[in-house]
């Protein structure tokens, strides 16, 4: 390990973000936060396609990261309706307390 | 590298770590979001060390401005302060978390330890030089030393100690082959590094009016990271994917909008 950054920082660094998404994930019960959890997920990953797209010399992962970005904003849309929908019936975001497939 | 480069890395790395873990800690909601606009902000300033340009700007826009202001207006149309949900109780099932992510982390960090080692992945570089030097040998004659020399094994594909400007030389020797004309756009299939693949702008969609409106000449290719490099990819190799998007999004804006609205009795 280096003070300058190479491949294996950003990994690294990626890694540990995903695990912070994950405990974020594992521990809180607000709806919200979840996927802003998750949101943090998908940023980890993008960055680890960019660094290994740098570190390859090869701009694929630019576009991948660039279709997970797409993806992101589709469900980041649809899953706050859901929020907001589910707010309305249980008048909580805990997701604990949605436990019926129905209403 | 220079001395600024390191410096902001670990000033961003540091930064996305702190503001994740902002995210998942604050008990306002309404911080929560704010603080990962803040960290998509470090993940952005990152994504222009690592040359992105292009999806650094995306980032921004998209991220930080569309997505959190959905996040930001559903967090304020519900009126949500600290929340009362329970989660202020300390229990077990907190610990289990922490750890279980703290042994993913650790799993993930050794294997990439094992997997990207600079050391290794330079020998196999030099490796790959001397069986370079051993296939010219073999074509003056001498076989012993070639195959001899070809029996080691080595690791393609990982550049972890390749510095900035080995990339540019690289890029520069891919603008080169592609002025020659040995190298097409949008050929082929999946390799893992080849200077003569081209990531550059094909002659169709070449704009020769740049040079007049007073842009730098030779720079109508585009740069490695830069918006036309990447579009270039994009209506070409990736166009399939690129339209069935503009499918995802509709149907997500259609989704959302069907199950947000109120029930019509």
């Amino acid at each position: 390990m280096s003070w300058e950054p190479t491949l294996i920082h950003y990994l690294v660094l990626a890694a540990a973000i995903f695990c912070i998404g994950t405990v974020g994930i594992l521990v809180r019960r607000n709806a919200i936060i979840l996927f802003m959890s998750i949101e943090l997920l998908l940023n980890s990953v993008n960055l680890t396609f960019i660094a290994f797209s740098k570190y390859r010399f090869d701009l694929d992962g630019h576009v991948f990261a660039f279709f997970v970005m797409a993806v992101a904003a589709a469900e980041a849309a649809v899953a706050l309706a859901i929020v907001l929908h589910v707010f309305r019936h249980t008048r909580s975001l805990n997701v604990d307390e949605v436990q019926q497939l129905k209403y | 590298m220079g001395f600024w480069e390191p410096l902001f890395f670990w000033i961003f790395a540091l930064g996305a770590l702190i503001s994740s873990c902002a995210v998942i800690v604050f008990r306002n909601t309404l911080y929560c979001a704010l603080a990962l606009i803040v960290d998509f902000f470090f993940f952005a300033g990152l994504y222009v060390l690592l040359s992105a340009h292009f999806l650094a700007v995306i980032q921004i826009l998209v991220y930080a401005g569309a997505i959190m202001v959905v996040f930001l207006f559903i967090i304020m149309l519900l009126n949500l302060g600290d929340d009362d949900i329970g989660e202020r109780k300390f229990s077990l099932h907190h610990v289990l978390a922490v750890l279980s992510a703290a042994a993913v982390f650790f799993a993930i960090g050794g294997a990439l330890l094992m997997v990207v080692d600079k050391d290794a992945v330079k020998v196999g570089r030099e490796q790959a030089a001397i069986e370079q030097q051993a296939q010219d040998n073999l074509e003056d004659g001498q076989q012993k030393t070639a195959v001899l020399l070809q029996t080691e094994s080595r690791i393609p594909g990982l550049y972890a100690d390749m510095n900035e400007a080995a990339l540019e030389s690289g890029y520069s020797a891919q603008l080169a082959a592609y002025e020659r004309g040995t190298a097409k756009p949008s050929d082929g299939k999946y390799r893992p590094f080849d200077p003569s693949r081209p990531v550059v702008v094909p002659p169709s969609l070449r704009m020769p009016d740049l040079d007049k409106i007073g842009s730098i000449p030779g720079e109508e290719q585009g740069r490695y990271g830069a918006t036309q490099s990447v579009s270039v990819l994009l209506v070409n190799r990736f166009v399939l994917p690129f339209e069935l998007t503009a499918v995802l999004l509709l149907s997500a804006i259609v989704g959302a909008m069907i199950i947000a609205k109120r029930r019509v009795a």
